[in-house]
């Protein structure tokens, strides 16, 4: 067990050091930062002292080592755009993505996977094929379009909940979260809704198609034959067998939301990390660019890390592996 | 266009919302873009700048139209060639109860240059060499040479105080300081509440302004850059007022009664940039073979590149009425604008004879690369402008893209013909011609933005002399007579002047746009 989590230690930071230097090529072969940033009425001095302050005059190389030895100090530089620490900056608006994704995630997720077993459980009946059907619509419409419907809907024409933006927060140790509050839920009902109708559809989808699949074999059979209650077959035989694609998809959904719930969030005005990288991509803030995905990085590799010792406890086969 | 208001109608459809209905004493605005820090002095940004008004006054006001006006500087004059003299004004006090003075002036004038981020507000003081306090309230400033517009470079110098900055003025302690609101303490129209980046930004009422009390008690500054989640939040009223009402939305927004819209001049206006250089990479014959020569260079190929565009067309189709042809780089009425230039006619015809006489009888072909996501219709604007020249024969390729990748590769050099928008916010003309149509001269300080290396001795020279003239009308006439030359030659090509749309709640505020397009809550009023 010490050895696989050594090895995905080493891992991780072969990832993070691979991501750091695409980014930062990246961000370099783009252009210089400076010509977004500058005013226009910067005079010819003006700008070479700004490029000087921010060590743009440097070769790339120089640039990149300096950043990595302040990384590797706990320093993951200060923002062009904010002058205020990179991770306080992206620390100050986790919490409003956190929210915002854990209750989308986990909503989608049980529901999806409730409907998806009923779906592949009654497989002809007119139930399922509602269920189904809606889960196309999930797929298919694009997110951005199914915001902005909801907004119309509920917010301009109904009036039942706001347009977008973050409610009222509480302090939760130390953090300001919006869950807590009536006005902060109003808040987060349609954003979360936006985010999640993709992922209920593909939850439906993985769980009907695990439960068809699942309910044809001969542990079913046997289960039946034991004289078990469908009830009982489906917690105790069906869930547990089905579970594993569908924790699998879980643990990416929730990675890859967290980083990256920026239409969501554009759309809303939620202010989330999401947004954060973009607005950074948009003015070129490399060390807020560079610092975030390598973040990313370092919480894809932490969620599959879990996932791996979720299978071990689920599954007997894989657990039996490890430990061979 | 300007002192328009919103017009009371009758009867106010109720019942938008239940959620987050305003009261009477609070407006919460809705705003593309926001500050980047609370420190007025961290950025040149032009919302950073906005948002700044709200809590610091500075030295001089620029207004509606971008006239200069006092602010914090009752009067000023030159006192030899290279000195001027403000005259402070009295009574005002910052936020904590202590009296503003000359030395809070030195101190701010001084603290710029540590302190400022990469949006540069370096430029505001790059004139200045030094600062005498004279008496509490006058203050002298000694220039590098000659700097007539000297109080048009301090519209959006803000004045801290020098006390509560004191120990806030270095780039490492100056953002803790002022986005925690410890530093945060000015003279102006609210005070600091709370603040977040990309968040809202919290203000209370000045009781004490010296301008008299602003008719809000509670300001919220809502920061919501996507144009249909601002929109929506209007609509859903959850916001009072938004900037920047899209052409699209603006169309629907005039058939919606709870909804009233204003429009105003913008300092923007579209210019299409054509590249001087003998070389010149992104032109070719329409066989794909190189030129002999750039065409650019030849003043008929210009002139026919102007005759090709319909700029009445533009305004009308392509911009939703949402615009103004443009004759020159600035608006009509600024410092240095020239009312004599003529209003470039639409003939295809006669730009087709134009480039037969200039040898490209079958013309050829340019790649056009414009801005798509920086000033509201660029991308759309580049599109017209490509099917226009393709009509007369410059098969033009059109590249609509991000500002990202626009600016570096415009700072390269790396285009043939380009466009993008430019605004005076000054409201004078060395801002502008200084920046662009001056040659690129780092000895002169001038033409950092001449992406074309356009050069002309007569404006050259016009540009040098008018910046050290001190009578202002002897530097207007010059400045007038350096822009008509400059519109002449065509390397530069202005297109059309854009107006940006504010849209509010039916029969609520009473609202004057203003030509830099900031949104200052001090400035609206409930309507009566």
């Amino acid at each position: 067990m010490l050895g696989f989590v050594i090895q995905r230690f080493l891992q991780a930071l072969a990832v993070m050091t691979v991501m750091s230097i695409i980014v930062f090529c990246g961000v370099y072969a783009i252009g210089n930062p400076i010509d977004i940033v500058l005013p226009p009425e910067a005079t010819q001095d003006i700008r070479e002292e700004v490029i000087r302050r921010l060590g743009l005059d440097r070769p790339l190389f120089e640039q990149y080592f300096i950043f990595m030895k302040n990384l590797l100090q706990g320093d993951l530089g200060r923002s062009f755009v904010y002058n205020i620490p990179v991770l306080e900056l992206i620390g100050g608006r986790l919490p409003a993505t956190l929210e915002l994704v854990l209750i989308s995630v986990f909503s989608a997720t049980a529901l999806g996977v409730t409907l998806g077993i009923y779906a592949g459980y009654r497989p002809d009946s007119w139930i399922s094929k509602t269920i189904m059907a809606v889960s196309v619509l999930g797929f298919s419409v694009p997110s951005f379009w199914v915001g902005l419907i909801l907004i119309l809907f509920f917010a301009v024409n109904l009036g039942w909940l706001p347009a977008g933006g973050r409610g009222d927060t509480v302090e939760i140790w130390g953090v300001a979260w919006s869950f807590p509050t009536l006005n902060g839920l109003s808040h987060i009902v349609l954003p979360a809704i936006n985010l999640a109708l993709f992922k209920l559809a593909m939850m439906i989808r993985l769980a009907r198609a695990g439960t068809r699949e699942i309910m044809l074999t001969d542990t079913i059979k046997f289960a039946r034959a034991a004289g078990l209650s469908e009830g009982t077959i489906i917690r105790r035989h069906l869930l547990k067998l089905i579970s594993i694609p569908i924790i699998t998809v879980f643990g990416l959904e929730l990675g890859s939301t967290l980083a990256f719930a920026v239409v969501t969030e554009t759309i809303f005005s939620w202010p989330g990390v999401g947004k954060l990288i973009i607005d950074s991509i948009g003015v070129l803030d490399r060390p807020v660019m560079v610092a975030y995905l390598i973040l990313v990085a370092f919480l894809f590799v932490t969620i599959n890390f879990i996932i791996d010792l979720v299978f071990a406890l689920i599954d007997p086969r894989v657990r039996q592996e490890s430990a061979a | 266009m300007k002192n328009q208001k919103f017009l009371a109608p009758l009867a106010f459809a109720l019942g938008l919302s239940v959620v987050g209905m305003a009261t009477a004493q609070s407006l919460t605005m809705g705003v593309r873009g926001g500050p980047e820090s609370m420190d007025p002095h961290f950025s040149a940004l032009g919302p950073h700048a906005e948002a700044a008004k709200h809590i610091f006054d500075t030295l001089v006001w620029s207004g509606t139209d971008l006239q200069i006006e006092p602010g914090l500087a009752t009067s000023w004059a030159p006192v030899d060639n290279d000195t001027w003299e403000f005259k402070l004004r009295q009574g005002v006090k910052f936020h904590d109860g202590s009296d503003f003075d000359a030395q809070d002036v030195k101190f701010s004038i001084e603290r710029i240059p540590v302190v400022t981020g990469p949006t540069t507000t370096a430029i505001y003081v790059r004139r200045v060499a030094s600062v005498d306090i004279i008496d509490s309230h006058t203050i002298h400033i000694n220039t590098d040479g000659q700097a007539a517009t000297l109080p048009n470079d301090f519209i959006r110098l803000f004045i801290v105080s020098s006390e509560a900055a004191a120990n806030y003025s270095t780039p490492e302690t100056a953002a803790e300081g002022f986005n925690s609101g410890t530093a945060t303490i000015g003279t102006g129209p609210y005070k600091y509440v709370s603040w977040e980046p990309k968040g809202d930004l919290v203000l209370a009422r000045n009781d004490d302004y010296w301008r008299g009390m602003g008719a809000w008690e509670t300001v919220t500054r809502k920061e919501i850059p996507n144009d249909s989640s601002r929109l929506a939040a209007l609509k859903a009223g959850q916001v009072d007022v938004i900037n920047y009402v899209s052409s699209v939305d603006y169309l629907a927004l005039e058939r919606d009664a709870a909804i009233d819209n204003v429009k105003g001049d913008s300092v923007y206006i579209m210019n299409l940039q054509l590249d001087q250089r003998e070389d010149t990479p992104l032109v070719r014959a329409n066989d794909g073979s190189d030129l002999d020569a750039n065409p650019f260079r030849d003043l008929k190929v210009r002139q026919a590149v102007d005759h090709a565009i319909d700029r009445q067309t533009m305004v009308d189709i392509v911009l939703e009425g949402l615009g103004r042809p443009a004759n020159q780089m600035m608006p009509p009425g600024f410092f240095g604008s020239n009312e004599s230039i003529p209003m470039p006619e639409y003939d295809p015809a006669k730009a087709k004879a134009l480039l037969a006489d200039a040898g490209y009888p079958n013309g050829f072909e340019v790649d056009l690369y414009c801005t798509a996501d920086r000033l509201p219709g660029d991308g759309a604007i580049c599109q017209g402008l490509g099917q226009m020249l393709t009509q007369v024969g410059i098969k033009t390729n059109v590249n609509a893209i991000s500002k990202t990748v626009y600016f570096p590769a415009q700072a390269r050099l790396e285009y043939s013909m380009f466009m993008n928008g430019w605004g005076t916010l000054t409201g004078e003309a060395s801002y502008t011609l200084g920046g662009l149509a001056h040659s690129n001269n780092p000895d002169v300080k001038l033409g950092a933005y001449n992406r074309i290396e356009y050069h002309n001795e007569d404006v050259d020279r016009l540009l040098q002399t008018g910046a050290k003239m001190m009578d202002p009308d002897e530097r207007r006439a010059t400045y007038e007579e350096a822009m008509a030359k400059v519109m002449a030659d065509k390397a530069y090509i202005s297109l059309v002047q854009l107006q940006t749309v504010w849209g509010a709640k039916a029969g609520m505020l009473d609202f004057t746009p203003r030509f830099d397009e900031d949104t200052l809550a001090f400035f609206i009023k409930p309507a009566s």
